[in-house]
């Protein structure tokens, strides 16, 4: 993954002081709607043990509101853009976090099926792999673009 | 790089249309009438087969279709989501208007199933009332047309011993003193015995029957979920057919495993008690065929754990094998998601010698299958106590022609005292009366 050696048209217009070292606001709410999604994983393996329907419950409230706290980080990246803050996308942490919400999307319809196979075998696969991804983007700073400080000290 | 950043993230969205869009279409509703019905393979969704019309009602002159030899014209029209329709001996009729108490959402699904059902008028107030209606004017209307108990609690069952009338309230039996001719009851009613009902109260119709010398009350009592989502502490004691001492109000399960029993009555040449019961949804168009059956002391009919007999339902766990192992497969199944409402002996040629030993049946309609199913009232033909044959559409037409729209929807049935079919239509807001073209035939 080469870096473009110029920063983008976007960037070149606003290079002002002001605007150079502001922080991205993106990465707490990917922060925020990633840990929602972990945690499914943690009450899928809770209803699988104990085969609770709360767990199951939960899951799904979980699975929920990390798609809707993951559609105001997107809102928000956008404002990161329109500021000036972000640069250009981050492409590995995009991917793990877009291909992480994506699966939480389906395993969101899994979780509506009815009692044990809401979870058992696909559900709980599917927050497994979401949190793997997850978690390797959290170790990366859960940021999924490059901030313009970043950006042109590269 | 955004190409290849990208393209991951298409394949994952092919895999999820793939997944969704599957298209699942119900087979021929015949497969699975009768005894031995065919049942295909269980399938797990992600988007469920739904298919829910909207829900238009009736225009000045419009009407359902009956069968040849018979008749249709509006009973009553206006009413608030009449369910139920009931004979008093004195030929008053009366109508129970009613709806669900309204349930909780639990669970992000609840509030999506809210919305669809919403569509199809499940959402619609009931009165929570019982009217009266009395006599005919030359158009056929009622002469008298009264509030007969005001103020109940999702009422559904309605059964007259003698002097007292029960009615079947969602969370308890409540007993009125009735004296022929009555045509409104202000006492409150007293409380024969409390019924399984919230929290949440799924399925919260209480059908009720009596049995011929009096003595006892049959209930049907509905499961609290469709297949166990809900936690199992929340299914006790539903799922299940009460018999309910109609002198001490103590009760005791009849019967068991009946997801959701919603009409009950007694055979009149056996005297054998039958019902309609709804089966579970979401395992496919063509899952699981609702049924008719004979209901027998102590018989455990399958759900949560099988379907069918011993077909296992694989999303209940832990399962119980030696439940399955006594599960009962019910006489006749009617097809799939066809919502049988309420079941009716007929007594005798009143309507057609073609139907002089059977059951009515009303069909509500199916929501979570295409094509769609049911919406219609069925004859089943009975042959020493036991239902034969196919079904016979008797009253259709409540589905617009296009398939997307309905008209109405069929649910409570009685006759009335000239031996006329009544068919109340929580849709179209209407009772029907369906009589013999000509008088006697």
């Amino acid at each position: 993954m080469s870096h473009s050696p110029q920063p983008p048209v976007a960037a070149q217009r606003r290079t002002s002081d002001e605007t150079r070292g502001r922080p991205l606001l993106h990465r707490g709410f990917i922060a925020a709607g990633g840990m929602l999604l972990v945690a499914a994983l943690a009450t899928d393996y809770a209803y699988y043990a104990t085969a609770l329907w709360q767990w199951a419950n939960f899951s799904a409230w979980l699975i929920a509101a990390g798609l809707i706290v993951m559609l105001v980080a997107v809102i928000v990246l956008a404002i990161d853009f329109a500021t000036g803050r972000a640069a250009r996308l981050n492409a590995g942490s995009f991917t793990l976090v877009a291909a992480a919400t994506l699966l939480a999307l389906i395993n969101a319809l899994v979780h509506s099926r009815d009692a044990w196979t809401s979870v058992i075998p696909q559900g709980i696969f599917l927050s497994a792999v979401s949190t793997i991804l997850l978690l390797i983007a959290a170790v990366r700073g859960w940021s999924i673009a490059t901030s313009r400080a970043t950006a042109e000290r590269a | 790089m955004r190409t290849t950043t990208l393209r991951p993230i298409g394949a994952l969205l092919a895999f999820a249309a793939a997944l969704t869009a599957c298209g699942d279409q119900g087979g021929d509703p015949a497969r699975q009438y009768g005894a031995d019905p065919y049942l295909p393979e269980p399938h797990q969704y992600l988007l469920p087969p739904m298919s829910v019309p909207q829900e238009i009602g009736w225009k000045t002159g419009e009407k359902p279709t009956v069968t040849a030899g018979l008749k249709v014209e509006a009973l009553a029209t206006g009413l608030e989501h009449p369910r139920m329709v009931y004979t008093l001996p004195n030929a008053d009729i009366l109508v129970v208007e009613t709806n669900s108490p309204g349930t909780e959402a639990y669970r992000p699904k609840d509030f999506i199933a809210g919305k669809v059902k919403a569509r199809a008028g499940a959402a619609a107030k009931g009165g929570n009332r019982i009217i009266l209606l009395r006599g005919a004017t030359a158009d056929g209307q009622p002469a008298l047309r009264t509030v007969f108990i005001d103020h109940l609690h999702s009422p559904y069952g309605i059964a007259l011993v003698g002097d007292t009338l029960y009615v079947a309230n969602t969370d308890a039996i409540l007993a009125f003193a009735y004296v022929t001719g009555m045509t409104q009851i202000t006492s409150p009613g007293v409380k024969l015995t409390d019924l399984p009902a919230g929290p949440i109260d799924h399925h919260w119709t209480k059908a009720m029957t009596v049995s011929a010398d009096g003595s006892k009350l049959y209930v049907g009592v509905g499961s609290n979920s469709n297949i166990t989502e809900n936690g199992m502490a929340v299914e006790e004691g539903r799922a299940a057919i009460y018999e309910v001492d109609r002198s001490t109000g103590a009760k005791r399960i009849f019967a068991a495993g009946t997801r959701n029993p919603t009409g009950l009555a007694f055979e009149p040449q056996t005297g054998q008690l039958f019902a309609v019961v709804n089966e579970r949804d979401e395992i496919g168009p063509d899952l699981v065929p609702d049924y008719l059956t004979s209901i027998r002391q102590g018989g455990f009919y399958g759900w949560p754990y099988s379907y069918w007999g011993s077909h296992i339902d694989v999303r209940v766990q832990p399962q119980r094998p030696d439940l399955v192992a006594r599960a009962i497969k019910p006489d006749y199944g009617l097809s799939s998601h066809v919502a049988p409402l309420s079941l009716l002996f007929s007594e005798g040629q009143s309507l057609s010698p073609n139907f002089a030993n059977g059951a009515f049946i009303s069909e509500h309609g199916s929501w979570d299958r295409s094509p769609l199913n049911g919406y219609q009232v069925i004859f089943v033909a009975f042959v020493n106590g036991q239902p034969v044959g196919k079904p016979v559409p008797v009253v259709t037409g409540f589905l617009g022609t296009d398939g997307e729209t309905v008209h109405g929807r069929p649910v409570g049935l009685a006759l009335d005292r000239t031996g006329a079919l009544l068919v109340a239509d929580d849709a179209g807001d209407a009772v029907w009366r369906v009589s013999p073209t000509q008088p006697g035939s």
